[in-house]
C-alpha cells in the first residue's frame, strides 16, 4: 500500500501559492527525503499531511485514509519546523505524555535512547539548548510507534555528534519497515539517508529520483585536482566525463559518474592526481531548483 | 488522557505565578484584613472573618479559573505545542475539555486554603452540610471564569491574554465586591456590580454563609453567564483551532 498519495495538491496562502498541483506517490517502508529551498513549500506539505491545514485543491491519502483519520488513528508521528515545549515539564514527562496518547507507542526507555535523552529524561524542558530541544521533538515524534514519520529539517540546531546519533536513530527506526519522509535543504544529506530525493522548488516537483539520477540529472558532479604542468589530453575521454576545463594548473571534470571517472583517472592514466576534490552538489541542487 | 489531565495539572503547579498570585495572595490577604476587622460584624450580617473569608475564598477562585486557562492557553496556540498536540490521536474536544476540567481542579486549593484558613486561624465554624454547599456553590460557580479564560486564550496572543486576563481579574473582583463591599462605592458603581457574574457569584457564597440558602437572582445570573461565556468560549475555540 502506498503511504503517501498527493493527487493534484495545491495550497494557496492569499496571493502566495505555496504548493503547485503537487502529484507524487511514496510507498510504505521507504525513506525519503524532501528536498527544496527556502519556500518550495516542504513544511506546507508536510502541515497538510498532518491535518493541520487543508489543501486549497486537490487530495492526500496517507495509508488510504484521510489525513485527520489516519492522525486520529495514531499512524503518523512528525517532527515540526517550529512548536515550542512546555517548560514546566520534564522531557520525561512530555516524552511519556505523547507516548500515552497512541495506542501502541514504543516503551518510554526505548524512545529516550534512541533520541539519546537518556541522561536528560529529568531535565524542565525549559532549560534546553536548541539542539537538546530538537532532540526531544524527534523523541515525541517516534514516541507513539507511528508507521509513518514526517521529519521537516530534524537536523537543524543538532551539533555534529547529535546529527550522526540523529542519523543512526531514523535509520534504525525505518529499518523496521516504517516510512520515513524527511525535509532538507542538503543534497548531501538526502544522498546520505534517502533510498528516493524528491525536489521542490515553487511548490512543484522539479526532480524524483535517486540522489545518483538527480545528480546526473542537473549536470553531474564535479571533480577537481591539481594537474601541474601535466598535459590534460585525454581527460575528456575519462568514461562519464561530460566537460574538461583546465587553467592555472588545475583540472576541472563535469562527470555523471564519479566513481567510472576516479576509478579510470588513477587506473588507465599516468597523471600523478593531487589535491582531488569532489562536490557539485550544491551546484546540482542549485542548477534544478533555480531553473523554475 | 489522563496523563495528559495530569500533566497539565503538574504544569499550572509549577508555575510560580500561578502559586504566588492565586494561592498565597488570598491567603495572605484573608490573614492581613481578617486580622485586624475579624470581629466586627460583617456586610452580610455575619462576624467580618466569615464575610472576608467568601471575599477572598471567590477572589482566589476567580483568579485561579482564569490564570490557569488564559495565559497557558495563548502561548500553546502561539507557541505551537498545540501542534504537537493536534498530530497525536488526541481529539481535539479533548484538549479543550481537559483544559476545562483542569482550570476547575486547580480552583480548589484556592478555595480549600482559605477556608482552612479562616476555621484555624479565626475560628470560624458552620454545620458541615453548610460548609458543603459553600464550597459547592463556590466551585461551580467558577465555570464563568474558566469559560472567559478561555474565550481570552483563543482570541488574543499571549502578549495580550496576560494583561488582559490581570485586568479582567481585578475588575471583575472590584466590581464582584470581592475587596470591599460594592455598598461603599455609591449608586453607579453598584448598578454596573448588579450586572457581573462575579457579584453574583460572591453572593452565592454569601446566602449560604448567612442563610444556608441561595438568592435565586445570584442563580440565574450566574448561570447566565456561564452559557453565554461557555458558548462565546466554544465558538472562539473552534475559529483558534479551525483547519485552513
Ligand atoms: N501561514 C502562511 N501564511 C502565508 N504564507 C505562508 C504561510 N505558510 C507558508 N507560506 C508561504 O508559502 C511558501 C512555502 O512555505 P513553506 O513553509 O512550505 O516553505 P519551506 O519549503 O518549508 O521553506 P523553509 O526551507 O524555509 O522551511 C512560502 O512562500 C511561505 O511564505
Ligand atoms: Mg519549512
Amino acid at each position: 500500500m502506498n503511504a503517501i498519495v498527493f493527487d493534484h495538491v495545491s495550497k494557496r496562502f492569499g496571493d502566495v501559492l505555496a504548493v503547485d498541483e503537487l502529484s507524487l506517490t511514496i510507498a510504505a517502508g521507504a525513506t525519503v527525503a524532501l528536498l527544496g529551498p527556502n519556500g518550495a513549500g516542504k513544511s506546507t506539505s508536510i502541515g497538510m499531511l498532518l491535518a493541520l491545514s487543508r489543501p486549497t485543491r486537490g487530495t492526500i491519502a496517507v495509508h488510504g485514509r484521510t489525513p485527520e483519520r489516519a492522525v486520529l488513528a495514531g499512524e503518523v508521528g512528525a517532527m515540526l519546523q517550529q512548536g515550542e515545549l512546555i517548560p514546566e515539564l520534564s522531557v520525561r514527562e512530555l516524552v511519556e505524555l505523547v507516548r500515552r496518547l497512541y495506542p501502541a507507542p514504543l516503551g518510554l526507555a526505548e524512545v529516550l535512547e534512541l533520541a539519546g535523552l537518556t541522561e536528560l529524561a529529568r531535565r524542565r524542558a525549559g532549560g534546553l539548548s536548541g539542539g537538546q530541544a530538537q532532540r526531544v521533538r524527534f523523541a515525541l515524534a517516534l514516541a507513539g510507534a507511528p508507521r509513518l514519520l514526517l521529519l521537516d529539517e530534524p537536523t537543524a540546531a543538532m551539533d555534529v555528534e547529535s546529527r550522526r546519533r540523529f542519523w543512526d536513530s531514523m535509520r534504525a527506526y525505518a529499518a523496521g519497515g516504517r516510512t520515513v519522509l524527511f525535509a532538507s535543504h542538503y543534497l548531501a544529506e538526502a544522498e546520505e539517508h534517502a533510498d528516493r530525493v524528491i525536489v521542490i522548488a515553487g511548490g512543484r516537483v522539479v526532480a524524483d529520483g535517486t540522489a545518483a539520477q538527480i545528480k546526473a540529472g542537473a549536470g553531474g558532479q564535479v571533480v577537481r585536482f591539481a594537474l601541474g604542468e601535466q598535459p590534460a589530453a585525454g581527460l575528456d575521454r575519462l568514461p562519464g566525463v561530460t566537460a574538461v576545463e583546465v587553467g592555472a594548473g588545475i583540472a576541472t571534470l563535469r562527470t555523471r559518474d564519479t566513481d567510472a571517472t576516479l576509478a579510470a583517472l588513477y587506473r588507465d592514466t599516468a597523471l600523478d592526481v593531487r589535491d582531488l576534490e569532489l562536490s557539485g552538489l550544491d551546484e546540482a541542487f542549485l542548477a534544478l531548483t533555480g531553473r523554475s | 488522557m489522563l496523563y495528559y489531565a495530569w500533566t497539565e495539572a503538574l504544569r499550572t503547579l509549577r508555575n510560580r505565578r500561578y502559586t504566588i498570585f492565586v494561592v498565597l495572595f488570598p491567603v495572605a490577604l484573608y490573614l492581613i484584613n481578617a486580622g485586624i476587622y475579624g470581629d466586627q460584624p460583617g456586610a452580610a450580617g455575619v462576624r467580618q472573618s466569615v464575610y472576608l473569608m467568601v471575599q477572598m475564598a471567590g477572589y482566589g477562585a476567580l483568579g485561579a479559573s482564569m490564570m490557569s486557562s488564559a495565559v497557558p492557553w495563548a502561548q500553546e496556540r502561539r507557541s505551537g505545542w498545540l501542534s504537537h498536540l493536534r498530530i497525536t490521536p488526541l481529539p481535539g474536544w479533548a484538549i479543550v475539555v481537559t483544559k476545562l476540567a483542569i482550570a476547575m481542579l486547580l480552583v480548589l486549593p484556592s478555595l480549600v486554603l482559605v477556608f482552612a484558613v479562616a476555621v484555624l486561624q479565626q475560628g470560624v465554624s458552620m454545620p458541615l452540610g453548610r460548609w458543603a454547599a459553600l464550597a459547592a456553590v463556590m466551585w461551580l460557580g467558577a465555570i464563568p471564569f474558566v469559560a472567559l479564560g478561555l474565550a481570552i486564550g483563543s482570541l488574543l496572543s499571549p502578549e495580550a491574554a496576560q494583561p488582559a486576563a490581570v485586568l479582567l481579574v481585578f475588575a471583575l473582583s472590584l466590581l464582584g465586591g470581592l475587596w470591599f463591599p460594592v455598598e461603599v462605592m455609591g449608586g453607579t458603581f453598584q448598578a454596573i456590580a448588579e450586572l457581573t457574574p462575579s457579584y453574583h457569584y460572591a453572593g452565592l457564597g454569601w446566602s449560604v454563609v448567612a442563610s444556608g440558602g441561595l438568592a435565586l437572582g445570584d442563580v440565574l445570573t450566574v448561570t447566565g453567564w456561564g452559557i453565554a461565556l461557555g458558548g462565546a468560549a466554544a465558538y472562539l475555540y473552534r475559529r483558534a483551532t479551525v483547519r485552513a
